[in-house]
């Protein structure tokens, strides 16, 4: 019984749990985060990671439901001490922006239409370039009025 | 009497002139060739634009293999060590083990285990002749693909072996020489891991060292090992020899104004040798190749140049040095900070424990002074008896 639950872990660990040390790390830590806000079922948590030099920038989009609340979360190593995470319209203005929270910035949003939104976020301080970071957003439960 | 002290004036300056346009620096001789007359050594435009050329085409071509290398690797073996590949003839499994496991220990030796970047060292070996299909040009220079050029997280080292150690890594070498190579083949892996030792250990620098390096081709970070870079204490000095023969002053003085003044201790010459390339903003190329010099001890700003950032590293720490690594700031204000001293009063000090300052200035001969004094006080014993015997009317 011990070795099949042995096999079964072993089998069981995430494709993104192999990489680099600093990769497992930023994975790990934003699933912590993640359980931590808590998600809403039945809508999906959309991530993305990667690696950034100092003062480097990475974006993506995604769409945001109406109505629904939103914690969007970035994470990074050890080696990062300043992440700025800034959510945009399609069209790239800036919406909000968080760049006080060191290493966890997170945004709260409520979309009133569902839209395309754009995520970016910026390496301001890296001591060993690259850092990895990993960016998460999370429906929330709504909350009932 | 102030017709005589004009006189002497004049004939002391023409000799001041006379001495500084012809005297040879100190310790070394004169050319023999006057500064006056015009001279070209230089090749003409069609061999120079041949030049250019070629080593354009040499340039390109080293990017190519390291490019073409990087997408041959499927995945790299050990998180915690170097990629090793081999071009050339077909090794057998336990001479490629052999190698790795050296390089494995070179890789301890050098404080590192997992890196942020990953180094691969292509080690090209030496074809017999006439069986290459194509040409291989880069056989006596090696060449460095950075990170961000095909992939954010690997440093390639292109290592030409040459015939020695090509014979050594097959097992062909002649057995008087196995012992001496064995102790040696380490310090040449240590090495050539160049500039890529210094991505695996630091990381990617920040925007103004990349520039900076990259403007003097990383002649301050051509080695990150603390010993000298062919063992003991080999540098890039000991290539100049002994002050006391002519060869040495020769090659001093084949070096920028700012490396000389350096030599000599002074710290306003060390900061200049330091900060060539941190004038202008300095382009990365992509893809970034380093090819370094064939002969890259005489392409130096700063002697010796290739463990200066090495020993920074060592002296200051990891911390500091991370922080000028990756600073935003100029390189002297990042430099200066990681030190807490100025930059060009720590690397007098840094050269002095590996040379005693130079001297510099003119050095007139002995017998070359003896017969100019004797030709000075001549002329102005004829002057002064001429003056003494005008009369006025």
């Amino acid at each position: 019984m011990r070795i099949i639950l042995v096999l079964l872990a072993v089998s069981g660990i995430p494709r993104a749990l192999t990489g680099q040390r600093w990769e497992r790390q930023v994975q790990e830590r934003v699933q912590r985060t993640i359980a931590a806000v808590g998600t809403s079922p039945g809508l999906p948590v959309v991530r993305r990671s990667g690696m950034l030099n100092t003062d480097e920038a990475a974006s993506f989009q995604t769409t945001l439901a109406q109505h629904t609340p939103y914690a969007i979360i970035a994470v990074c190593d050890d080696d990062c001490s300043r992440l700025q995470l800034t959510l945009l319209t399609s069209s790239g203005s800036e919406i909000a922006k968080e760049r006080n929270s060191e290493s966890l910035p997170t945004l709260h949003f409520t979309a009133t239409t569902t839209a395309v939104y754009g995520i970016r976020v910026v390496m301001e301080a890296c001591r060993w370039n690259p850092c990895w970071y990993a960016i998460a957003v999370v429906p929330l439960r709504k909350i009932p009025s | 009497m102030a017709s005589l002290k004009r006189w002497v004036l004049v004939g002391l300056t023409a000799c001041s002139v006379l001495a500084l346009a012809y005297l040879p620096p100190r310790g070394a001789r004169s050319s023999g060739k006057s500064i006056f007359a015009v001279q070209s050594l230089q090749a003409t435009p069609a061999r120079r634009h041949a030049q250019v050329l070629a080593d354009e085409w040499r340039n390109a071509d080293a990017g190519v293999r390291l490019l073409e290398d990087r997408q041959r690797l499927k995945r790299d073996s050990l998180p915690a060590s170097p990629t090793i590949v081999f071009r050339g003839p077909t090794l057998p499994p336990n001479v490629v083990r052999n190698v790795e496991t050296v390089m494995d220990s070179v890789w301890r030796g050098l404080g590192l285990a997992e890196t942020k970047v990953r180094v691969t060292l292509v080690i090209e070996l030496q074809r017999p002749n006439g069986s290459a299909k194509s040409p291989t040009p880069l056989q006596d220079r090696v060449a460095y693909l950075a990170p961000d050029s095909a992939h954010r997280t690997t440093c390639m080292a292109y290592l030409p072996a040459g015939p020695y150690w090509t014979s050594f890594i097959l097992g062909k070498l002649e057995a008087r020489y196995e012992g001496f190579a064995v102790a040696r083949f380490a310090q040449w892996l240590q090495a050539s891991v160049g500039p890529c030792a210094f991505y695996a250990a630091y990381g990617t620098p920040g925007r103004p060292v990349q520039s900076w390096l990259a403007a003097r081709n990383w002649d301050v970070g051509l080695y990150l090992g603390s010993n000298g870079i062919a063992g003991g204490r080999f540098s890039s000095l000991t290539l100049l020899g002994d002050p006391r023969f002519r060869w040495f002053w020769d090659g001093v003085y084949s070096f920028p104004p700012a490396t000389v003044a350096c030599l000599a201790g002074r710290p306003s010459g060390c900061r200049a040798a330091v900060l060539a390339g941190t004038t202008e903003e300095w382009t990365i190329p992509i893809p970034n190749v380093v090819l370094v010099e064939r002969r890259w001890w005489r392409a130096q700003h700063l002697l010796p140049g290739e463990r200066y950032l090495g020993d920074i590293a060592r002296t200051v720490g990891r911390d500091r040095f991370l922080s000028f690594w990756t600073s935003a700031l100029p390189v002297d204000t990042a430099l200066a900070a990681a030190l807490k001293r100025p930059v060009g009063e720590w690397t007098a000090d840094w050269q002095r424990g590996f040379v005693a300052p130079i001297r510099l200035g003119p050095a007139p001969p002995l017998g070359g002074v003896a017969i100019a004094l004797a030709i000075a006080v001549f002329a102005i014993g004829i002057v002064t008896a001429t003056a003494s015997r005008r009369q006025i009317r």
